[in-house]
């Protein structure tokens, strides 16, 4: 998509003047690549500050991170960094204004290394380990030295997205069998480690927690992902054309794969410019809620499960089923609906859908308010999720969690307000957000969505306009790049795309929302007891396979350090003096 | 250096044993309706742990046929693996395996736990469940839905194995297959549902292409005109409308070229 008309003018121009008056000849380039998304290249020693400004003077999130091999086209290795800067509310008292600032800089191969953002903004820690990782970046000043996505056994120099590394199919020999991945080694009187995984019961997914206790009390937690770590971007780059990616991007996650479909097709189309049929824009729409609504009853299913109230669990599985119907008559599957193509959809919404599916929300709608008020009215739940995993304000903006993990501690921040795209625009809705800041914030928030999202589905469907469902006929420019941007279920999904120039992609960064979440969990379950670890894990809804990549970290006002242990060990022993308090 | 092998070159490497072979094969007579399943995601993307939730939920509800869901491999008597064998999961993999009492069963469940799907030559990924461990069953699918779920337990457990019959179709000298619609040259069946498909999606457009050129009268337009009208009438549908008006336009060019 998606040119609109009424869109040519380009937002964000008050940051870049901003940016140019303090950072002057440090900005060494400015390229629009759609009217909300601008790229700055900067000098590479000024990165941190460029970031950091952007950050914490204009109202920026950070929300990907995307390393680059650009020595076949430049010489050079890039990273991109992309921040959702929507102005400070204090910020000359203008009307607030929100667009995609991509603060890009330069490494020369020959020094592979970058100054780390992580000091000055906490949140970019995963994606500089992982830029480590993957192309062999060294981020200096970045504390943590671990590995994030590669597996223990992968060799030490092998950087799989390098495009002169190794091919996609290359399967190096183990090089260990043992796990060497270290842990936080927390030590005190009464201090007890409970290792947690990978295999555990508290979810299906594979990921190793280490929670030190004393007594019955989470003083700290550390936990390993990336288990299932396949290397889905290099398969997008290699065997795959880029028209072929959109169901590959359903295979990120099996809960919120649509999302992802839609969020690459939508950087593929902005990137091309191709503009798509409104109708193919309120399929996606109607689609994207659909899922949203089988992602929040099986999440409030979970909540339910995990106070020990299952006659819940069962009974919001038991209404969820109606929803997988309803997209099984839409799209002919379950999950995995593979509807999207670049330009538009492939399947067509008849009257015949229509009608059913409306019947089915007036039922779903029915149903799952008996259920939400019985689960309300047991005492239990409250008393179990009250003020129990609190993600404080302070922590949650320094580490840029997204969706109903940010929602639910006062932000009201939904990338479709802020960024509308599809006919979240065209059609009315109402943000939801809630400034309890604990478990119960945040499962309120998602019971609340999905009646939202009811409403949704029948307005898009009452207003929907004929005509085409899919643009063809438009064509391949090579090394077009471009952001695409989906408020899933769990929170902001992005993908930023850059083209080859053989029917492929360059390179694929794609962003689950579940990545942003992880890094603040650690907070939610300090000063919380053992018994309530899992609902707290629960109530971010992870997903870990389409996140697939913890940290020593710690924010302290505003600069960020590794707490030694000899602190932390000192605070397990006298338990005040906080030394993670903010 | 000789090739690594991910099968046996592992200190944590499945063995074939004889004597645990003998006793798998009076496991089902022992467990009978009561089997205990414990899933195992190897680097699935949620999607198959998702169906495997709903099928024992109420509506699909495999615990009626004894089908039991737990939490430790210790207690399992079916492994069930998902997703391809990513290189992190391979020894969690087979600890869980060593772990569960012999004999036991195991399915490799979904498109990637058979054969590795979509990721199956990548190189954060052996492949399938089989190429680490030795496989009973295949329940193939992206995701499998619920019902197939519990048809492959239902195989795997001997439920089914007896209520299947096979037939065999020996085409006859004289026998030829159908066409579809006889009575439609095949290259305007061609057109129309291709032009149909491209509009409204593959299925409905099936659907929409048999539903007008049954309509179709050998070439008389006013006459399809008049059946177009009565059935779009009575489906009262403004975008198959347009649909329809727009085969019609492509079936009267069609006429007049050719």
């Amino acid at each position: 998509m998606m040119l609109r008309p009424e869109e040519k003018t380009q937002r964000g121009q008050r940051y870049v003047q901003a940016l140019r008056q303090q950072f002057g000849t440090i900005i060494q380039e400015e390229t629009w690549q759609a009217p909300e998304q601008v790229t700055l290249t900067v000098d590479l020693n000024s990165l941190p500050a460029v970031v950091d400004a952007a950050y914490h003077q204009h109202g920026g999130w950070l929300s990907v991170v995307a390393g680059n091999d650009e020595r076949p086209l430049n010489g050079h290795f890039a990273l991109y960094y992309v921040l959702s800067v929507e102005g400070d509310e204090t910020h000359n008292g203008s009307e607030p204004e929100s667009c995609y600032l991509i603060v890009r800089a330069l490494v020369p191969p020959n020094k592979p290394e970058f100054p780390a953002v992580t000091p000055r903004v906490p949140a970019a820690v995963w994606y500089e380990r992982e830029v480590r990782d993957m192309f062999g970046l060294q981020p200096v000043g970045l504390p943590d030295e671990r590995r994030l996505v590669l597996p223990d056994d992968w060799p030490a120099d092998l950087h799989p997205l390098r495009k002169d590394a190794m091919d996609y199919r290359y399967r190096p020999a183990p090089e260990t069998e043992d796990e060497t991945y270290e842990f936080f080694d927390v030590q005190g009187e009464g201090v007890l480690q409970i290792p947690l995984g990978p295999l555990h019961i508290t979810s299906d997914e594979p990921g190793h927690f280490r929670l030190f206790v004393d007594g019955e009390h989470i003083i700290d937690a550390d936990y390993r992902l990336f288990y299932v770590h396949r290397g889905m971007e290099k398969l997008a780059e290699t065997r795959m054309t880029y028209d072929q990616v959109t169901f590959l991007a359903d295979r990120i996650c099996g809960i919120c794969g649509y999302a992802h479909n839609v969020a690459y097709s939508n950087s593929i189309e902005r990137a091309l410019g191709i503009s798509i049929p409104e109708r193919a824009h309120y399929i996606r729409t109607i689609l994207l809620e659909v899922e949203r609504l089988h992602s929040h009853l099986l999440n409030l299913g979970l909540a339910c499960h995990f106070v020990g109230f299952d006659t819940g669990f069962m009974q919001f599985f038991r209404v969820r089923e109606k929803s997988m119907k309803m997209a099984e008559l839409l799209t002919g599957t379950r999950k995995t609906y593979g509807m999207n193509l670049i330009g538009g959809v492939r399947r067509d919404i008849l009257k015949e859908q229509r009608l059913q599916t409306l019947q089915w929300c007036k039922e779903l709608r029915q149903e799952v308010s008996d259920l939400v008020g019985m689960l309300l009215e047991t005492p239990n739940i409250v008393q179990r999720t009250q003020n129990v995993g609190r993600l404080e304000p302070q922590v949650a903006r320094e580490y840029s969690p997204v969706g109903p993990t940010l929602r639910g501690s006062g932000f009201p921040r939904d990338i479709r307000v802020i960024h509308p795209y599809s006919a979240y625009d065209r059609v009315p809705w109402k943000l939801t957000y809630k400034d309890g800041c604990d478990v119960l914030a945040r499962t309120l928030i998602r019971a609340e969505e999905f009646f939202e999202s009811l409403s949704m589905v029948e307005r898009c469907l009452d207003t929907m306009p004929d005509g085409p469902i899919l643009t063809e006929g438009f064509n391949y420019t090579p090394h077009r790049y471009a952001l695409g941007y989906v408020e899933a279920p769990r929170g902001e999904d992005i993908h930023w795309s850059m083209l080859g120039d053989n029917q492929k992609l360059y390179r694929w960064r794609c962003r689950a929302s579940s990545y942003n979440n992880w890094p603040s969990l650690r907070y939610m379950l300090q000063n919380n007891t053992i018994s309530d670890a899992p609902l707290i894990v629960a109530s971010i809804d992870p997903c870990y396979s389409c996140t697939e990549r913890v940290t020593v970290v710690d924010v302290r006002k505003k600069d960020v350090k590794i707490v030694p242990y000899k602190e932390l060990e000192r605070y397990c022993r006298e338990r005040k003096d906080s030394p993670l308090k903010a | 250096m000789a090739e690594y092998d991910i099968r046996t070159d592992s200190k944590f490497a499945v063995k074939p044993d004889e004597a645990v072979n003998a006793l798998k094969g009076a496991l089902l007579k022992d467990i009978r309706r009561s089997a205990y399943v414990y899933r195992v995601d190897c680097g699935g993307c949620n999607g198959c742990e998702i169906e495997i939730f709903a099928a024992i939920t109420p509506i699909f509800d495999a615990e009626r046929f004894g089908i039991k869901v737990v939490s430790s491999p210790r207690h399992a008597d079916i492994l069930v693996y998902t997703g391809a064998m990513t290189r992190a999961m391979r020894v969690p993999a087979l600890r869980a395996y060593h772990a569960a009492p012999d004999p036991k069963i195991c399915v490799a469940y979904g498109a990637c736990g058979c054969s590795g799907g979509i990721f199956h030559d990548l190189y954060g990924v052996w492949g399938g469940a089989d190429k680490i461990l030795p496989i009973d069953l295949y329940i193939p699918g992206c995701p499998p839905t619920p019902p197939a779920t519990v048809h492959g337990f239902a195989v795997a457990l001997g439920l089914l194995q007896q209520k299947m019959k096979a037939v065999h179709h020996v085409q006859g000298e004289t026998e030829r297959s159908q066409l579809i619609s006889p009575q439609v040259p095949l290259s305007l069946r061609i057109m129309i549902e291709r032009a149909a498909r491209r509009m409204a999606g593959y299925w409905h457009g099936k659907r929409i292409a048999d539903d007008f050129l049954s309509m179709v009268d050998g070439g008389n337009l006013s006459a399809l005109s008049e059946s177009l009208h009565a059935y779009l009438q009575k489906r009262d549908d403004p975008r198959l409308a347009e649909i329809m008006t727009l085969l019609k336009e492509e079936y009267a060019t069609h006429l007049e070229g050719g």
